[in-house]
């Protein structure tokens, strides 16, 4: 038949004559176009950071904490409450004997105001060894770590601490006063890459210094809330893990009171945070599909219904069902095809600006890119071509009567 | 040989109690060349006829033949294509589809007969240039009065060459000029050779017909043949007689107020061809003929 050829002209034009009705149709698609693919996106790009962050370590990267085994929190968590204990020099020293480690970095927080161009008085400061850039894996904006042949006055900053203390991304030879001794800024770090709404203490916040040199300055015993070390090979970090979990237990008279855990394990018991965030991320897709799928079939049912007459008229002068169906399945396909090209679209450029403006790192889902506005369109022209052949089915003078 | 032949064509509707008879058996005979003037109060069938006669719907009981065919129990996607290739349609109100053009709407049912752009558009002018609106031909509807509108959709009906013209009170919307000047165009139609049938409340109009039945209760009154140029015999004595206003309308005391309202919304388009119009147009002809 000719009129196919006809077809999707012919709808262009239906639609652009009916203007007012087509660009709300299209909204309706749009927007749940673009509900299903940023949801999707939003939280893809979430998960991803949240999995990036918690993958940071190498394999041969473990951690040793005070207390009972459990089922410890993130690798970073800063100060957890639940210390009952801190970890002493003697833990620090029989991890760095124990066979197949390589390099060990005590964490320990200290206290006291910093003064650089401006005051920041309760910085979190982190004093570490010279071994903690080696294990961290993390580049530097500017200069480099302290090393052990510093004479203990180099201090490295986070991105942030350093605005705040200098007004400047890269305040390298600057000097810090911290307890009255002079400190100079020896390098700064690149962004620590958090996840939004985490609570993880940020080490964008943090200085870090030498642990003699704290050591020194407070004068007392530096309590060691968690242990970094490394081993020789990543094919041995859980036999160098158990060997440090029994040197620890043998040294502290069998006390089973440290937890020795590899980085990545302590990751792989995040991975049911990811998973659960993968499984709410899929069902909040879902539901906006549904909501933007129901939307886009409200909006072309009451399109057919407004055209009952129009049906009936073309009915009247002769058109078949078949027609009249095919007919509307053009107008919906081109006006589904438009509206979820247009919001695929928009949702790229949201995703954009999410990226550009927030801290949400928003990734781009290709599938999302493919399937939302597939099912978008298949709604579409389902549910606007459905109605109007049950309204070609009737009578047309029952479609006629139809105001 | 008769265009058209109804026997005992019934059309009911509802169920049970609330079954109405729209057609009572009627039947019908019309010949190829006939213009036929239907008349009749509101609710006397004479729509529900022509719809029978124009394919929009099909009787309950009995036989519809066209051209000898027999018609009256073909399915729809039949009865489309007779209508596209045999029968034109005039409606009183709403004829053209607003978002096209005049010469799209004229061009629709050759879009679905499968004609190619360039014949549509040339045939669907021609049309428009034998009403005389050439020049409106790029108009929408509603750009267009309402005699123009009435002529669009005769050169509408007449473009896939239609053996039957059906206009179910194509007047109804009009003034007298316009309702005049759509007759006109209908009754040179009917020169050309085409059958056409015609509702009408204005018996002044059957002077276009050669043949004029009255319809009541969903039967054939009266049916007679009259010379064109003509009111019909039945049809001047029917002038007077039918009432102004309802018993019910003069029971609820609305009757003066109906004739105010009435005359403001004459000048409007009705959705439907309203109850009310048959006392309108009635009461205007009264005037007419005073």
């Amino acid at each position: 038949m000719s009129l196919r050829h006809d077809n999707f002209r012919l709808a262009y034009r239906n639609l652009k004559a009916a203007k007012a009705r087509s660009s709300l149709t299209m909204l309706g698609i749009i927007i749940g176009v673009m509900a299903g693919v940023l949801v999707l996106c939003i939280g893809q790009g979430v998960k991803q950071q949240i999995a990036g962050q918690l993958g940071r370590y190498g394999k041969s990267v473990f951690v040793v904490r005070p207390g009972p085994p459990q089922t410890s929190t993130s690798l970073l968590s800063g100060l957890s409450g639940s210390n009952s204990s801190l970890l002493t020099e003697a833990d620090l020293h029989t991890v760095q004997k124990t066979h197949g480690v390589s390099a060990v970095a005590p964490l320990s927080t200290v206290s006291g105001s910093m003064t650089g161009d401006h005051m920041v008085n309760t910085p979190f400061i982190i004093a570490t060894t010279a071994d903690f850039e080696d294990i961290i894996h993390q580049s530097m904006a500017a200069g480099g770590f302290f090393d052990s042949s510093d004479d203990g006055k180099a201090v490295v900053l986070g991105a942030s601490i350093a605005q705040e203390l200098f007004n400047d991304n890269a305040p390298l030879g600057q000097a810090l006063l911290w307890h009255g001794q002079r400190l100079l800024v020896a390098g700064v770090f690149n962004d620590f890459v958090a996840p939004p709404f985490s609570l993880e203490s940020n080490f964008n916040d943090a200085v870090f210094i030498p642990y003699a040199t704290a050591q020194h300055a407070s004068g007392s015993v530096l309590g060691i809330y968690q242990i970094l070390a490394k081993s020789d090979k990543p094919t041995d970090a859980s036999r160098v893990v158990s060997s440090t979990d029994a040197a620890l237990v043998s040294a502290h008279g069998g006390a089973q009171d440290v937890n020795v855990a590899l980085a990545t394990d302590t990751t792989s018991q995040s991975d049911q945070t990811i998973h659960l965030l993968t499984t709410l991320v899929g069902i909040g897709a879902v539901i906006a599909l549904i909501v933007g799928g129901v939307g886009i079939m409200d909006v072309m049912l009451v399109s057919v219904t407004e055209r009952m007459y129009e049906i009936g008229l073309r009915k009247a002068i002769g058109a078949t069902n078949r027609q009249i169906l095919r007919q509307f399945i053009a107008e919906a396909f081109v006006l589904s095809g438009i509206g979820a090209v247009t919001g695929v679209v928009l949702s790229c450029a949201t995703v954009g600006l999410l990226r550009a403006f927030t801290s949400m790192q928003a990734v781009i889902v290709w599938q999302a890119l493919v399937i939302a506005p597939l099912l978008a369109i298949a709604i579409g022209m389902f549910f606007g071509s459905m109605p109007a052949l049950k309204a070609a089915r009737k009578d047309p003078i029952e479609a006629l009567r139809h105001d | 040989m008769a265009l058209i032949e109804l026997k005992d064509v019934s059309k009911l509707y509802g169920f049970g109690d609330a079954t109405s008879v729209a057609l009572d058996e009627v039947n019908l005979t019309i010949e190829q060349g006939e213009c036929v003037a239907v008349m009749g109060p509101s609710g006397s069938g004479k729509s529900t006829l022509m719809n029978v006669i124009g394919l929009l719907d099909r009787p309950t009981h009995g036989d519809y033949y066209l051209s000898n065919k027999k018609v009256s129990r073909l399915g729809a996607n039949q009865r489309a294509r007779l209508r596209r290739d045999k029968i034109g349609f005039i409606f009183q109100s709403f004829n053209l589809l607003p978002r096209l053009t005049a010469i799209d709407n004229v061009a629709l049912p050759l879009l679905y007969k499968g004609l190619s752009l360039g014949k549509r558009i040339q045939k669907a002018w021609d049309m428009l240039e034998r009403v005389g609106l050439g020049d409106r031909a790029y108009y929408y509807p509603r750009q267009l009065s309402g005699g123009q509108t009435q002529s669009v959709a005769i050169a509408r009906a007449l473009v896939n060459g239609p053996q039957l013209i059906i206009a179910d009170e194509p007047t109804g919307n009009l003034d007298s000029n316009s309702s005049r000047l759509v007759m006109e165009l209908l009754s040179e139609i009917h020169k050309t050779g085409n059958t056409v049938l015609f509702v009408t409340h204005n018996p002044e109009l059957t002077r276009f017909a050669t043949r004029v039945v009255y319809m009541q209760d969903g039967a054939i009154k009266y049916d007679e043949q009259t010379k064109l140029g003509e009111v019909g015999r039945y049809a001047r004595s029917v002038m007077y007689a039918v009432p102004e206003t309802t018993e019910e309308d003069d029971l609820a005391g609305v009757s003066v107020m109906m004739t105010v309202l009435g005359k403001r919304d004459a000048a409007k388009p009705k959705k439907k061809p309203a109850r009310s119009r048959t006392k309108k147009t009635t009461a205007k002809h009264k005037k007419v003929a005073k």
